[in-house]
């Protein structure tokens, strides 16, 4: 079943140039049969994962002492673990670019922001941010919240970037011994923007970050380390809990399925998808059906979908800068043969980068805005213009100047927006000017 | 999996959990191996090596170049006064001076026709056919060059609008682009702002985005000056080899004023280099290497046709110039090729092969079998100190 127009717009990444635009408004059904669709293979599998990546740090630190110490000519991990940073920003791409099924690369995209990690040059971080969607959204995004929450718990990646691997118990072996303490920054991200947004306290924030006491990074990757971890009964939201590893994971089941956190997820879902300010009664639709099913996603997003706002013809968000970016590769049909082509890594970087999104480094551990305010000014729309000047350009030497810009303006923007966009695509002076102005034009920043 | 992770290693955990973990300290980033570079430039359309590197000396050369000789000017590179070198090149002269430029004159690859684009495409794959055959892979012999060095995918960068042939292949290499010089006709803009104006959202910050993109020089070509310092930054990073083209030598017609602008552009490109490489320039080699040489005599419109027989220039601290390097195969009739071109000498490979060797230490079997199928290596000709 081919997704509609309207589907792979707004819950997509676009369509692919090279066809007539697929009729038909939304069909939840449709849309959720994308959550089983595989994963882009080719572009996602091809990267080392995280046991690989952790054995490659260890391997790396060693060779960087004996390469200090005369005992090696060359060091040959760290630019393999480098090139796999690459990987992660050129499958953070060209994933969605070749995916099918639209719905679950953006599921993808909107889970890792959601629980964000980025980029610190704070140990192995660099080296694992970039496999973190991998294994926490892509995993779990068709199942439930709960078990993705815990996935990102003990993602070494999360344990890094929110310091919960610096966190020691100040009642603990390790803490009694020196001076450590708690490290409350992933206990209250962890409440106010992983899952529950409000309706805790001060103590419930402090009493978290002492049960979490334990959860380490050692060697050979996440672990709990009771040296670390601090003893006694901790009291969260009323209620009591111990120590050890299954302690933790039942605070963080406990805390995945409160109606406060049904309610914060279900609001960002509906954000990112359907409007900067979704209405209360979508809200409140998407978390009793998050609530009644124990925090399986499906019956939230099929909420999500059914709702008159998914139907609606005007498109009202603003594509992300990487929405836009692999947008604009979609509707120009940037062949998959040819992705040889797209050997710019270091453009695509700046471009994001300069539109607003540098990879992989959000502002914080909120993650990338979700709402226009966040995506619009005039530095950030000029170089969205310009990337769309460069894959005209591009598209337009890899033709051989063939691509025809009214058709693939009508495959990339149907019966939805302005109809001028598409009349001024063909009134363009050359082919490639007819392409820019379709993809830097407004409709063309929307889903 | 986080979780099986952790029950199945516990033990083990516990008993080293007072030792550092590597995962929580930075991996330190040592320097590169080696601080040797090497830059290579594509002269793409064919470089008169008989108007740069000048064989006054040759008794034939002045009955050849009798209208591009008239201006004169030309700087004597050696005490008996054999070669001079073009004007237009006279800000190199330091470099001379200080042993940090070189020439080398009658080299071709071997490719024995005269076609521009099949000249560059043999000049960048490195094949032995005087047909012009590619090699098999039809890669680039840069890249092949990468498989010794250990392939490190940030080790080379090409650089400039298109990627090069030269460094295309099985090894991954950067290409940068220094600026963007696509942009959109009046027409195209007027079109983009009649349609912003129209949206509500965004009309707003579109003024704005208009200016941003005129003041940001966008429709400026780039200035072989900037490529050079362009390149120089990407060097003094992780990467060690370069390539970039440089378009714009077939002067087949007013070759004076074509070459001295080029020339002139082609001098301040390797100063820029210098200058930006700064205390790395003294490891550095620079080559520049053209698909062939032009007729030794000039054509009826003051500029010269496809050739054989050019030159190469290599110039960098690490250059042991100050010399013209080469043999000598005369210009009287029976020493032009088919009675009209200067003879190679030698195989311009060989130069690159050995400006490989010498800056990074690649075997010779790999330089005769990998890089450069069919070369022969021979000797030594001491491009580098």
């Amino acid at each position: 079943m081919e997704a509609s127009l309207l589907e792979q717009i707004r819950f997509g990444y676009g369509p692919r140039g090279g066809s007539p635009p697929a009729p038909g408004g939304v069909e939840p059904e449709r849309v959720l049969a994308q959550l089983e669709a595989a994963d882009p293979v080719e572009v996602v599998a091809d990267r080392p994962t995280l046991d690989q990546r952790i054995a490659m740090v260890a391997e790396a630190q060693q060779q960087s002492k004996d390469f200090k110490a005369g005992r090696i000519p060359a060091l040959t991990v760290l630019p393999r673990l480098k090139q796999a940073g690459r990987a992660d920003l050129s499958a953070w791409i060209l994933a969605p670019v070749v995916a099918e099924a639209g719905f679950r690369e953006r599921l993808v995209n909107f889970w890792a922001n959601r629980l964000t990690v980025g980029l610190r040059r704070l140990g192995a971080l660099p080296y694992l941010a970039g496999i973190y969607p991998d294994d926490v959204a892509r995993p779990h995004l068709a199942g439930r919240f709960s078990d993705m929450l815990r996935a990102s718990a003990w993602h070494p990646a999360m344990l890094l970037y929110l310091d919960q691997a610096k966190s020691v118990g100040p009642d603990s072996r390790i803490g009694r011994k020196k001076e450590s303490g708690l490290n409350e920054n992933y206990a209250r991200e962890l409440l106010e923007l992983h899952t529950m947004g409000s309706g805790y306290s001060q103590a419930d924030v402090t009493e978290t970050a002492r049960l979490l006491t334990g959860m380490w990074l050692g060697p050979e990757g996440s672990t709990f380390d009771p040296a670390r971890a601090e003893p006694g009964r901790k009291i969260i939201l009323g209620q009591s809990y111990g120590e050890g590893p299954e302690e933790i994971d039942r605070f963080l089941a406990y805390i995945a399925l409160r109606p406060e956190t049904a309610r914060s997820v279900s609001r960002a879902l509906a954000r990112s998808f359907l409007a900067d300010q979704p209405s209360e009664a979508t809200v409140a639709r998407m978390a009793a059906a998050y609530l009644d099913s124990g925090s399986d996603l499906r019956p939230v997003y099929a909420a999500m979908l059914a709702d008159p706002a998914a139907t609606a013809t005007e498109l009202i968000k603003i594509r992300s800068p990487q929405e836009f970016v692999v947008a604009s590769l979609r509707a120009v049909d940037w062949p998959a043969e040819g992705q040889g082509k797209v050997r710019t890594p270091g453009k695509i970087n700046q471009a994001l980068t300069v539109m607003g999104q540098p990879p992989f480094r959000p502002r914080g551990p909120d993650g990338w805005p979700d709402t226009a305010e966040g995506w619009v000014s005039a530095p950030m729309l000029a170089a969205r213009i310009d990337w769309a000047e460069t894959v005209a350009q591009a598209v337009s030497r890899a033709t051989r100047d063939r691509a025809e810009p009214v058709p693939i303006a009508r495959a990339a923007l149907g019966d939805l927006g302005n109809p001028d966009t598409i009349r001024a695509a063909g009134q363009a002076e050359q082919r490639w000017e007819g392409i820019a102005v379709l993809l830097g034009s407004p409709d063309f920043m929307r889903r | 999996m986080a979780r099986e992770m952790l029950l199945s290693r516990r033990g083990f955990l516990v008993g080293c959990s007072l030792a550092a973990s590597p995962l929580l300290t930075p991996v330190t980033f040592a320097a590169a191996p080696s601080q040797n570079r090497l830059v290579v430039i594509v002269l793409r359309g064919a470089l008169d090596g008989l108007d740069l590197v000048r064989p006054v000396g040759d008794p034939a050369y002045a009955a050849l170049r009798p209208t591009l000789l008239r201006e004169g000017g030309g700087i004597p590179l050696d005490p008996a006064g054999f070669f001079e070198l073009h004007p237009a090149v006279s800000g190199l002269m330091p470099l001379w001076q200080a042993g940090e430029l070189g020439f080398v004159h009658a080299v071709a690859t071997p490719y024995r026709s005269r076609s521009h684009f099949v000249g560059q495409d043999v000049l960048e794959n490195g094949s032995d056919s005087d047909q012009g055959a590619l090699t098999p892979g039809g890669d680039g012999w840069l890249n092949r060059a990468l498989v010794p060095l250990g392939g490190r995918p940030d080790l080379a960068v090409s650089v400039g609008q298109e990627p090069m042939l030269i460094l295309e292949g099985g090894v991954e290499v950067a290409h940068w682009s220094p600026i963007d010089d696509s942009s959109l006709s009046p027409q195209g803009e007027a079109l983009l702002a009649r349609l912003y104006a129209e949206d509500p959202l965004l009309a707003a910050s579109y003024p704005g985005a208009a200016g941003l993109r005129h003041d940001g020089g966008a429709g400026a070509a780039v200035r072989p000056v900037d490529l050079g310092a362009y390149v120089a930054e990407r060097l003094r990073g992780e990467a060690r080899i370069a390539a970039f083209s440089y378009g714009g030598w077939d002067t087949h017609l007013n070759q004076s004023k074509v070459l001295t602008k080029r020339l002139g552009e082609l001098s301040e490109t390797i100063l820029a280099l210098k200058q930006g490489l700064g205390p790395d320039w003294s490891t550095t080699l620079v080559v520049a290497i053209t698909e062939f040489g032009r007729t030794a005599r000039e054509n009826g419109s003051a500029g010269t046709d496809h050739g054989t027989g050019g030159a190469m220039i290599f110039a960098g601290g690490a250059a042991k110039g100050g010399r013209v390097l080469g043999d000598w195969p005369g210009l009287g009739e029976s020493a032009l090729l088919e009675n009209r071109d200067l003879m190679p000498t030698r195989d311009v490979r060989a130069y690159a092969a050995w400006a490989l060797r010498s800056q990074f230490g690649l075997a010779a079997s790999d330089l005769e079998g990998a890089v450069f199928p069919g070369l022969d290596l021979g000797a030594d000709p001491g491009l580098v100190l």
